[in-house]
């Protein structure tokens, strides 16, 4: 059964005052199933932050629908939006967007606080979760003690911590160093085995390697996708490239 | 072209950050024009013939040099503002290869454009306004002045003086900060000062110290004369002690609440506990100065209102006949000097000088009386004079009261009664005291049974606006009545006992001539002491002088109060603003976080609008503490100026509370408006 279900979702920008439109998406529709871990790689206007929003309920598109488990986003009211993302979703960004009023576990409690969770409950949740992560010495720092890869992972752990149905990912790697991005993406990958479906959105083809399936966006429209079968990283990540150079050169596909 | 980058580049910043600058340059015309209608006050020519223009003018200049550090303070904390959003501009500036020459240029022009702009705008509105001030003043002394738009070169001269200084300094600073950082720092300025506050003990706790302390003094004292000394110390205290609390202690206390588990890990208490903690560390200071500014007008205006307003009051019972005159005798012959025969003579004398001058003396209150301090301790008086050699005064002030035998005799003539005592017996008068014993005893002399109150009297002025309390003591006879005690000495040997008689009348005359013949009367009948009356010395009032003399000073009190009011409140509200502004920047990010990571909208509005609420009131309501602890001791110092209306004086703090409050309310709501706008226009993007 599909988790996320996308289907000919248009968004249209208009200027203020009228006049010039933008069509920052044409007509996009895929699906994610349980457990997948896909990536959408596209150059930057393409849409896929756009594409994003739409799908974090941040944004709302102009036609087209998008269910998450069967529920229509677009059926919920402005209202709930906030605490239907707390409860079904956990977000990565690429600036990490961790409050510098907050220590790094305070960080990670937040949408628990919320959410009104006991105190022991959270600790207990967060044992695990900063065990694999490797952070539990540094819970008790404040985000601008530590190393961009350090706090990337105290989103992830921020992310997980609410057992959302789906993690969405923007860039996630745009603000690390290689090593801190393999690291990163090994991390995404594990978590991927534990059952965590991800939807990451990205133009690195390194993080794209690692997904196990890739759609590609161009102008508004999904016109590609890759799965990566049995392919090693390195594999994956030699197709990735020879489509994008495809695209680059002009030739068609399909 | 070259030659005009610079300028050219300071122009167009100041063009382009003008919702940065705009309030900034705003303040500094304020500034200017406060700082030139105070000015104006001492140099114009209106004022000087104003009654008790010297006084006035003494005070405004002394407000003048308040107003010109205080211009100085505020406007270097609202520069840090603009300099701290600016540096990020050097830095881009910097690598694009502009030496730190070249951005002390650019920042040399900024000034150089903003103080002039200050400086004209600050004038005009000067000029303008100081004719209104101006007519407000004489109409609050009561004086008359014709209208004529006037201005004064003097006045001009130093304001352009003075606040070039301030800019200077101003440029200077700017210059210094620019020259002690690198390019680096100055691109990344704008997001230092983001390290978790720290929650210091040492100095949270100082400052909560401090003010117990001050509250402590300020309920504590109980006499004028000590009030006088502690007074200042406590407002430093409390000044100190305010910015520990507002900088120190604020973040202690949300550290405190934050180490609760089962209170800091709720919906309603995460994000605006921890949030508070950064926020008092960014504002505590411009908190605590609001805090101060508000004390200070409170004060400033409930007292000299109040002084304005009660002087009438107090007049009236210092001076309860149009001119009084109190003859002193020779001390070494006081009772022969108070005799019947004695004092008859003088007064037929003074009497055939009133009509000499066509003048029928009025309502006329004499008496004689015989004067001596003492400590009253359960009826009995101390009379030993080595106790008043101390040098302590607070210790003289303890409980030390001043004894005025009166005849009965006297009394009854006067008030028209026909009340009779026996030998030792005696009615009683109280004068800020409330002596109601059986019997008074004096150490040395005698003791008299007091046989009542009486209702209806008019002490001498002295009585009235002297600190001390007064019992007058209503006797058969003043010689067997003072028997014994006419024997005590003071330190130098001369006797301790004064010999008076107090004489008082309406003229009848226009309060003009009240005021001509008055003096007259007194500058005459000085002669009298040549005469052979026994006369040593007197002293006297007019009630019409007095009256013109406190209006002027009271008047002018209370209208420099509302001047520095204005300017106080003015800043106020600037710190307010800024405060505003410079959170709703440092906001924007962390709003669209919160909505990200599943606050809702109403959620993060809530949150945040209870922080600014506490934010906001929290000075206020500070601030009202402080009111409440100093009215006891500000009351005890309005003493000194013969404001006994207590009650008045509470009442009249207690409005311009309610109207202050009313207008910090106000201001908040606008002010508020603007950081929502910042903030909320962030989110879209």
């Amino acid at each position: 059964m599909s988790i996320l279900e996308v289907s000919g979702i248009r968004k249209v920008y208009s200027a203020r005052f009228g006049g010039q439109k933008v069509e920052a998406l044409k007509n996009v529709s895929f699906s994610v199933e349980r457990g997948e871990y896909v990536a959408i790689m596209g150059e930057s206007g393409s849409g896929k932050t756009t594409l994003l929003n739409i799908l974090a309920a941040l944004d709302r598109p102009t036609a087209g629908k998008v269910l998450l488990e069967g529920l229509d986003l677009a059926k919920i009211k402005d209202s709930a939006i906030a605490q239907f993302r707390r409860d079904n979703l956990g977000f990565v960004f690429q600036e990490f967007n961790l409050l510098d009023t907050f220590t790094v576990g305070d960080n990670i409690f937040l949408p628990l606080v919320l959410a009104g969770c006991p105190y022991r409950e959270m600790t207990d949740r967060l044992r695990p979760i900063a065990a694999k992560l490797g952070i539990p010495g540094i819970l008790d720092k404040y985000p601008y003690e530590i190393s961009g890869g350090q706090k990337q992972r105290a989103a992830v752990a921020r992310a997980m911590i609410t057992n959302p149905k789906l993690i969405l990912a923007d860039e996630p790697t745009g603000a690390l160093d290689s090593r801190s991005t393999d690291e990163l993406l090994k991390l995404f990958a594990d978590v991927n085995m534990t059952g965590q479906t991800i939807l990451m959105v990205t133009h690195s083809v390194k993080a794209a390697s690692s997904s196990k399936r890739v759609l590609f966006i161009k102008d508004g429209e999904v016109f590609h996708q890759l799965y990566r079968g049995m392919d090693t990283d390195e594999q994956f990540y030699q197709r990735i490239t020879d489509t994008l150079i495809l695209v680059a050169t002009g030739g068609e596909l399909k | 072209m070259k030659k005009l980058l610079y300028p050219k580049l300071a122009f167009e910043s100041i063009r382009k950050n003008k919702r940065l600058y705009l309030p900034y340059i705003l303040t500094c015309v304020g500034m200017v024009a406060m700082y030139y209608i105070i000015l104006y006050l001492v140099y114009c020519k209106p004022v000087e013939s104003l009654p008790g223009s010297g006084m006035i003018r003494e005070m405004m200049g002394l407000g003048s040099w308040v107003m010109a550090l205080f211009s100085c303070l505020f406007l270097f904390y609202t520069n840090s503002f603009l300099m701290r959003r600016r540096k990020k501009e050097f830095g881009l500036y910097s690598i694009l290869g502009m030496s730190k020459r070249n951005l002390a240029q650019i920042q040399f022009w900024e000034t150089l454009i903003i103080g002039a702009a200050a400086l004209a705008g600050g004038l005009f509105v000067g000029i303008l306004l100081s004719k209104t001030a101006e007519l407000i003043l004489v109409n609050i002394v009561s004086g008359e002045i014709e209208y004529s738009m006037s201005f004064s070169p003097e006045a001009v001269i130093k304001t352009v003086y003075i606040f070039g200084v301030i800019f200077l300094l101003l440029l200077l600073n700017s210059v210094r900060q620019i020259m002690f950082s690198t390019t680096m720092t100055l691109l990344k300025s704008e997001n230092t000062g983001e390290k978790p506050p720290k929650a210091n003990w040492l100095f949270g706790i100082a400052g909560v110290a401090l003010l117990g302390a001050a509250y402590y003094i300020a309920v504590t004292t109980n006499n004028a004369i000590t009030a006088i000394f502690t007074f200042f110390g406590a407002v430093m205290m409390v000044i100190l002690g305010t910015y520990l609390l507002m900088i120190f202690g604020s973040v202690m206390f949300c550290r405190i609440l934050q180490k609760s588990r089962r209170y800091y890990y709720k919906p309603n208490h995460f994000v605006s506990v921890s949030s508070m903690a950064y926020r008092m560390k960014r504002n505590g200071a411009g908190l605590a100065s609001i805090c101060i500014l508000a004390t200070m007008v409170l004060v400033m205006i409930s007292s000299t209102s109040s002084l304005y307003f009660g002087n009438t009051d107090a007049l009236r019972r210092s001076d309860p006949r149009e001119v009084a005159v109190t003859y002193y005798m020779d001390s070494f012959e006081g009772l022969e000097g108070l005799s019947p025969e004695n004092i008859s003579k003088l007064r037929s004398a003074l009497d055939s000088y009133h009509s000499e001058h066509g003048v029928v003396p009025q309502n006329v209150i004499a008496y004689r009386e015989i004067y001596v301090p003492g400590y009253l301790k359960d009826g009995v008086v101390e009379t030993d004079v080595s106790i008043f050699n101390t040098s302590d005064v607070a210790l003289i002030d303890d409980g030390l009261t001043c004894f005025v035998f009166v005849p009965l005799e006297d009394y009854n003539q006067t008030y028209g009664t026909d009340y009779t005592l026996s030998d030792g017996e005696a009615l009683a008068y109280n004068v800020h005291t409330n002596f109601n014993g059986d019997s008074i005893s004096f150490n040395m002399g005698q003791t008299l049974k007091i046989v009542g109150q009486i209702k209806k009297f008019d002490p001498d002025s002295e009585a009235v606006t002297q600190i001390f309390p007064s019992v007058f003591l209503f006797v058969p006879d003043l010689k067997s009545a003072v028997a014994g005690l006419d024997r005590l000495a003071n330190y130098q040997g001369d006797p301790m006992l004064d010999y008076m008689w107090n004489y008082c009348f309406d003229t009848g005359l226009s309060p003009d001539d009240q005021i001509t013949y008055g003096r007259s009367f007194l500058q005459d009948s000085f002669d009298i002491k040549d005469n052979g009356f026994l006369v040593s010395s007197r002293s006297a009032r007019i009630a019409e002088y007095d009256r013109r003399d406190f209006t002027a000073l009271y008047g002018g009190l209370f209208f420099l109060g509302i001047m520095l009011s204005v300017v106080f409140i003015f800043a106020a509200v600037l710190i307010i603003y800024y405060k505003q502004i410079s959170e709703g920047y440092e906001d924007q990010s962390r709003f669209g976080i919160m909505q990200k990571v599943g606050m809702t909208k109403r959620e993060i509005r809530k949150s945040i609008n209870s922080q600014l609420l506490t934010v906001f009131f929290l000075p206020l309501v500070l601030a009202a503490v402080h009111l409440g602890f100093a009215l006891p001791i500000i009351s005890k110092l309005l003493l000194l100026f013969d404001l006994r209306n207590i009650p008045l004086f509470y009442a009249v703090a207690a409005g311009c509370f309610a109207i202050f409050a009313l207008l910090y309310t106000l201001v908040y709501k606008i002010t508020s408006n603007a950081y929502y706008n910042i903030v909320s226009g962030a989110k879209e993007a």
